[in-house]
């Protein structure tokens, strides 16, 4: 029996990420050479990095979630929620920011224990779950904040020091920490025992649970993971951008699970990658800030990003069908 | 015998890593039934998958009446004539027989369409086979053998001139099988080439005329299976002794503990006012025709199924079993009888799958030990002479007696004193067969109590110190080895019926 010899660095890196690292290199030539370099500079990058902190988290999270073989529709929204729910008491019940931040993470969890419960113990779909959630969010906000947009503190002002979360002078500590998130999602997924059973129960719930293992514990606690992590990604929104209005969030969900399958995380369940999230959220973020400089408008990214979730995800299944 | 209507000559076909089929030769003729053994793994799967289209060939040609073809997918396949009757029953068990039949190209009037020509064909084509079933009747209310038979119908119906059987004993009963054989002579009879795939000895001796034997994806020889013995056909296929040792009498000690009692025990439809006793150091064979209980009986011991009403003793403790979680904790481990969809996750290695269960005892802190993870399975793969490039690969890759050894394995680490076997070998060759009973004989001997639930007599017969036989949902009795015979165990799985 003759082994394939494969290149060890590509083994251990993946093929998979390493075409995805040159997407992005090349998608950002194709921006720098259609605007006739205007688009080449570190302004360009920074807008770009501040639209894939809030949508990183929110990748990562569903990450997880994907990885159980379910799917959360409600991230976007939940994550607007957050970011609501939390500026309302900062700025109309003079909650202190840092208390408002730890809100925001509330808001985030407890959204991801109510997923998580119907979907692993109530046996409710996660698509019924997340879509009701979904709406449940939106309304939440909608009444808290009495359908008022809200305008989280400028940096200058009291309590602006949340915004160096995002960049503190010329350091992007942005980019700082979602990659040390990112890794210790990673090592969650890969080295712990809760990553070893979410990815286990995703490719065969039955077994697993057969082998004495709770498994609704464990595929609840995907929802858990991802829903801090959306209550993160909150803050990383507002960090970037300042205000909020109730009612929106819908887009990033695409965006968020554009970046997940496209890193090779497959809607099966039982396959994740969390550097493959990574550079996906990155692509994404690329391709959003570089539609914007071509002079396109916003809509031309939901075309995009919905045709990038279609190829992605058949691209999962083709190559599921030739291992078959 | 007829003329040669398909001739596959030098086949050879790799996948990534394994050479699948090395130059291999098969010849079909009309009007003659054609067995192809071989152990799992060795290639027989891949070599009708290659012939119906749905692997590509790496080289070698095929013939087909004359003419040299390559189908593409099963579609062409069966429009020529070459029909797989496979292994799983592929009915939708919501529909009618005959709307399962003509499946794909159901008869029309105008849009609508016509259920009432499709009853007529389907009434005809059983007719053709002398067999009685509704054509109206829903396929789920079918036994699992008259689906087989339905399956076999739409063969035929496609205007078969060479029909691939595939395992098509398995999930039969003796009676059901006989059927099956007056069917196959039948269709053998007006010249139609049939090529027949199964493990068993004596279905191979008694229905077909010639065995073609494969080993390790080479083509090894072809015999004439009337001038041929058993041991002519195992040797080729193994290519070493097989190891048999019947049991006349219980291994048990007299005074074993009673390791495990269930009393009365409820659940569901399928399992009514069952009571037995399980020893130390003993097999407890569980006899009975396909949906007599037996699995329902074990899932709700294993918690995989919720109880209905009944008591769980175990080293006369009563205990309470609500979810797999809590029996394993009470030290019963459940080899299920479907091992692709409750046993392994077969996107995980040999090592993740193997430690499943007890995963707590790799821990470094919060982090999996991945080094002593892979030293136990490796341990496991060693002492079970589990065949495997390294515990790295994934199990998805193993052949079934390969597979199986890795659920055992996974049960052995958890170090459970209750092992329940459901359906231990099903889908396993001659050889990996006899390790799997040595195995389960090893455990027994080193005090460990063992459930075997089996539809083979043959196994109930070889590897039971007592055996409890059920019939629909009810245990209709009990029989010690040294007073147990296939007549009084047939007996009394079909005491319900009437």
């Amino acid at each position: 029996m003759g082994k394939i010899k494969q290149n060890p660095f590509v083994k251990k890196v993946g093929f998979n990420r390493i075409v995805l690292c040159f997407v992005l290199i090349l998608l950002y030539g194709f921006f720098c050479v259609m605007t006739q370099g205007t688009f080449a500079g570190i302004d360009r990058i920074l807008s770009a990095l501040n639209y894939a902190y809030f949508l990183g988290f929110l990748s990562l999270g569903v990450t997880f979630v994907i990885a159980t073989g379910g799917i959360d529709f409600s991230i976007g929204p939940v994550m607007f929620c957050c970011a609501l729910v939390s500026g309302y008491s900062l700025i109309s019940y003079g909650v202190p920011m840092a208390a408002a931040m730890v809100i925001s993470l509330i808001v985030g969890l407890a959204f991801g224990i109510f997923n998580g419960y119907l979907v692993a113990y109530w046996s409710v779909p996660s698509f019924i779950t997340s879509m009701a959630s979904m709406n449940i969010a939106k309304g939440l906000a909608s009444v808290f904040t009495k359908t008022q947009s809200v305008s989280w503190p400028q940096s200058a002002a009291e309590g602006g020091w949340y915004r160096n979360l995002v960049k503190m002078g010329d350091i992007p500590t942005g980019l700082i920490i979602f990659l040390l998130v990112a890794v210790v999602c990673a090592i969650v997924l890969n080295k712990t025992k809760m990553g070893r059973y979410i990815l286990s129960l995703g490719s065969n719930k039955e077994a697993v649970r057969l082998s004495g293992v709770n498994v609704k514990k464990w595929e609840m606690s995907a929802y858990i993971i991802c829903g801090v992590l959306v209550g993160i990604s909150a803050l990383f929104y507002v960090s970037a951008y300042t205000t909020v209005q109730p009612g929106y969030g819908d887009q990033y969900n695409n965006e968020a699970i554009a970046g997940c399958v496209m890193g090779g995380t497959s809607m099966a369940g039982g396959l994740a990658s969390i550097s493959g999230t990574v550079i996906g959220v990155f692509i994404i973020a690329l391709l959003q800030e570089g539609i914007l400089a071509l002079g396109f408008t916003k809509d031309y990214q939901l075309i995009i990003t919905g045709i990038i979730v279609i190829v992605a995800v058949f691209s999962d299944v083709l190559s599921r069908r030739r291992k078959n | 015998m007829g003329e040669v209507i398909l001739t596959m000559k030098d086949i050879d076909k790799s996948f990534p890593g394994v050479h699948a089929l090395d130059h291999v030769d098969l010849e079909v003729r009309k009007g003659e039934v054609l067995a192809l053994m071989g152990e799992n793994g060795a290639g027989k799967s891949t070599l009708m998958k290659v012939l119906t289209g749905i692997y590509k060939k790496d080289s070698g040609t095929i013939t087909y009446e004359g003419k040299e073809v390559e189908f593409t997918n099963t579609r062409e396949a069966q429009d020529a004539g070459i029909v797989i009757v496979h292994q799983e029953l592929n009915m939708l068990g919501h529909l009618t027989v005959a709307q399962n039949i003509f499946i794909g190209r159901e008869f029309k009037k105008g849009i609508r369409i016509d259920d009432k020509k499709m009853n007529e064909e389907a009434r005809k084509l059983f007719q053709r086979m002398n067999i009685d079933i509704d054509p109206k009747e829903t396929m789920s209310k079918l036994t699992v053998g008259k689906q087989q038979m339905c399956e076999i119908a739409k063969a035929i119906s496609h205007d078969a001139k060479v029909i691939i059987f595939d395992e098509p004993s398995a999930a039969l009963t003796e009676t059901e099988i006989e059927e099956l054989f007056k069917i196959i002579r039948d269709l053998r009879d007006r010249n139609i080439g049939i090529v027949y795939i199964s493990h068993r000895m004596d279905e191979i001796k008694k229905i077909t005329d010639r065995v073609t034997v494969m080993r390790d994806g080479t083509y090894v020889g072809t015999l004439i299976t009337k001038d041929s013995t058993k041991d002519d056909i195992i040797n080729m296929m193994v290519g070493r002794v097989i190891y048999e040792d019947p049991k006349t009498e219980s291994m048990v000690p007299k005074d074993a503990p009673v390791v495990l009692k269930v009393d009365h025990l409820n659940a569901g439809k399928m399992v009514q006012d069952v009571s037995f006793e399980l020893h130390k150091g003993e097999i407890l064979g569980f006899s009975g025709l396909m949906g007599a209980g037996r699995t329902e009986t074990a899932r709700a011991l294993f918690g995989a199924d919720p109880i209905d009403s009944g008591d769980i003793y175990i080293n006369g403790k009563k205990v309470t079993i609500n979810s797999p979680q809590d029996a394993v904790n009470n030290g019963i481990g459940y080899l299920s009888e479907d091992r692709k969809r409750y046993g392994i996750v077969v996107q995980k290695s040999v090592a993740e799958n193997t430690t499943m269960a007890t995963m707590e005892n790799y821990m470094k802190g919060l982090f999996i030990d991945k080094k002593k993870e892979k030293e136990v399975a490796q341990k496991y793969v060693d002492s079970l002479a589990t065949k495997t490039p390294d515990v790295d690969q994934l199990v998805v890759n193993l052949s079934g007696g390969n597979q199986q050894k890795v659920v055992i394995a996974k049960w052995l680490t958890r170090d459970c004193d209750i092992l329940i076997f459901d359906e231990p070998t099903r889908g396993i060759d001659v050889g990996a067969k006899s390790e799997i009973y040595k195995l389960m004989n090893q455990l027994a001997a080193d005090g460990k109590a063992i459930i075997m639930i089996s539809s083979e007599m043959t196994e109930i017969l070889r590897m039971s110190d007592r055996i409890i036989v059920m019939c629909e949902g009810k245990k209709t009795g009990e029989l010690d080895i040294s007073e147990a015979t296939q007549e009084s165990i047939m007996n009394l799985a079909t005491r319900e019926i009437e």
